[in-house]
């Protein structure tokens, strides 16, 4: 968590607009986050945080604006395309498969690191048998690094809430993304799981280098864990700095203690 | 033997990803591997070589193939009797144009033209969804059984627009036609079954299932970790109408030997293959068969039980059958609604701790 600034930038945001019909979402955001660093975007609920996330990987399409992600500039780009670049997100509300086993799900995870066709698959020979093995060896450390072995084999829709954030986390490092988008990864955790999940993050973002980019509520946790953060309010930019300056800028203050809007 | 895997312990990957990793089911399947080819051939007769286990084994693989659109991609479709009728009326140009291919070949084939037109009605699968896509796809059903009953060509302008079978063979033994006899066709469909269960299964636990069923569970996820909708979604359908225009194909050409599209392949094939799937089990190969044999071996045992036990008159025998099997449907459903293969499945977990309820 001590990165110099003088990092490369690995994306940046260039006056994003985004709006549904006349509800402007996002109006004129920039940023950048730099390669290996915790960004967090916080803001009142209905800020366009969400939004933002679904922006950059690809789901909601800009009006305005430009993304350039590892060097290439773009303005609209398929969710898949997004994920085959490096993009990979867990979701607000778990968004599981929740038929499939706890591996089946991460392994699901690497299938852009597949690439056998139909007819080895059906054999289950040769190439087939050889790139599922050595995905599982991938799958396995993941299973590892997030101490989820026990659960392996069941199916996701049975387990409790925090493991099934933590097996969507493992989904999303299975596709050994360059940026993690994580959407409220510690929503409706006790302060245990908290603990637990702020660790994963911390790890995934030291051991792996992932840069991660974190939309969190918990107040805590954000100052904690984040190199920089960027303040979000009714879809307009109010802040974007380190953690303290944000925390002392009086625009976030009255954001988030309610202070009227002028033109609201 | 105690159904348990206590002490069967996996040093590799590849042990625990073979495709029964307990001993157990491995003993079992190829108990039934060597029943259904070394034993029931010379023990059951004609009939019940010809009427029941030849439906079951065709109806298996069709009910296989919707199952893998419908269960493993979920993708609602009611065309899986028009997908048939491509099958059986591929399979009856070709046999006729060019007889010296040979017939697997053929069925083959045919299963690949059954592939190429369920992916074109498959298309509409991209914008629709659930009930919607099941009336697109009814769609497909009325028009294909329509197409096949007006242009003469597809039945080679045959007064009556039924089509007949050639006889055909298999290194010199006849399989199709009114001349083959019982177990040449039952070890072909047999056979072919066998092979593409295994297949299916293969393909189920490989990276394609896994995005069928990631479609199936959570389309938006699975997009956004690249799974492409377009190329799963197409997929399932391909892979699904070549499993059952090869039933098409098989149920025309090997069991009913002639054919009138509106009779052998409506509405009603389609709605019994649908169900042999729920009651057999969405998302299961073993559902499958299941499935099938509930609904196909379950009639013809009751009708014989009514007729050859009790001596009922055979119309309100069929009348009754109708009755018991409705009963019997719903009440599988209220005790599993996940069908057969969850039952099965249950029963597993159960018997591997036995006699211990935990």
């Amino acid at each position: 968590m001590n990165r110099q600034n003088a990092a490369e930038t690995i994306l940046s945001v260039e006056n994003i607009s985004l709006s549904f019909g006349i509800m402007k979402v996002l109006d004129d955001i920039s940023f950048d986050i730099k390669r290996g660093e915790i960004r967090s975007i916080i803001g009142p609920n209905g800020a366009g945080k969400s939004s933002m996330l679904n922006v950059i990987n690809g789901f909601y399409h800009p009006q305005e604006g430009s993304i350039t992600f590892k060097g290439e500039t773009r303005k609209q780009m398929a969710p898949h395309v997004a994920a085959s670049h490096g993009i990979a997100r867990t979701f607000q509300n778990i968004a599981l498969f929740k038929g499939m086993s706890t591996l089946d799900n991460i392994m699901t995870g690497r299938n852009l690191k597949m690439k056998t066709n139909l007819f080895w698959q059906a054999l289950h020979l040769g190439p087939a048998r050889l790139e599922e093995l050595e995905n599982r060896e991938a799958a396995e450390q993941i299973i590892d690094f997030l101490d989820i072995q026990a659960i392996r084999k069941k199916p996701v829709g049975k387990l409790p809430y925090g493991l099934q954030k933590r097996v969507e986390l493992g989904r999303a490092l299975a596709a050994e993304p360059d940026l993690l988008l994580l959407d409220e990864p510690m929503a409706g955790m006790n302060s245990e799981e908290k603990e637990d999940m702020s660790r994963f993050i911390i790890d995934v973002n030291s051991q792996f280098g992932t840069t991660i980019a974190l939309i969190e509520h918990d107040m805590g946790v954000v100052m904690d864990l984040s190199d920089r953060v960027l303040v979000l309010d009714y879809g307009k930019q109010l802040a974007d700095g380190l953690p303290d300056e944000v925390r002392r800028n009086q625009d976030v203050i009255d954001a988030y203690l309610g202070v009227p809007h002028e033109h609201a | 033997m105690i159904y348990r895997e206590t002490g069967q312990f996996k040093a590799h990957y590849q042990d625990d990803q073979a495709l029964f990793p307990i001993d157990q089911d491995r003993y079992v399947i190829f108990g039934v591997l060597f029943v259904t080819f070394a034993l029931v051939p010379y023990l059951l007769n004609e009939y019940w070589l010809n009427a029941i286990l030849l439906p079951f084994l065709i109806y298996s693989l069709a009910a296989l193939g919707l199952n893998i659109l419908t269960g493993y991609c979920g993708q609602l479709s009611l065309g899986t009797g028009g997908f048939m009728a491509v099958g059986a009326f591929s399979v009856y140009k070709l046999m006729v144009a060019f007889p010296e291919l040979g017939f697997i070949p053929l069925v083959l084939l045919s299963g690949l033209i059954t592939a190429a037109v369920g992916t074109l009605f498959g298309l509409p699968s991209l914008r629709i969804k659930g009930f919607y896509l099941a009336v697109a796809t009814l769609a497909a059903q009325f028009f294909l059984i329509w197409l096949f009953n007006k242009v003469g060509w597809f039945f080679n302008y045959s007064a009556s627009g039924m089509i007949n079978a050639p006889p055909m063979t298999i290194f010199g033994v006849i399989v199709t036609g009114p001349e083959a006899n019982g177990v040449a066709k039952y070890y072909l469909v047999a056979g072919i079954v066998a092979v593409f269960a295994l297949a299916a299964k293969n393909i189920a636990r490989g990276r394609i299932g896994r995005n069928w069923m990631a479609i199936r569970d959570m389309d938006i996820a699975a997009e956004l970790i690249g799974v492409r909708p377009l190329v799963a979604k197409l997929s399932a359908f391909a892979v699904s109408s070549f499993y059952v225009g090869m039933a098409g194909a098989l149920y025309f050409a090997v069991w009913l030997g002639s054919a009138e599209p509106t009779e052998a392949f409506d509405i009603n094939q389609s709605f019994l293959v649908l169900f042999m799937i729920i009651i057999g089990g969405l998302g299961s190969v073993l559902g499958s068969f299941l499935g099938a044999a509930f609904l196909v071996i379950m009639p013809i045992l009751l009708k014989n039980i009514m007729v050859d036990g009790f001596g009922t008159d055979s119309a309100l025998a069929a009348h009754i059958e109708i009755i018991v099997v409705g009963v019997l449907i719903i009440g599988f459903l209220i005790v599993e609604p996940h069908g057969l293969a969850r039952l099965w499945r249950i029963a597993k977990e159960k018997m591997r701790l036995w006699p211990f309820p935990y």
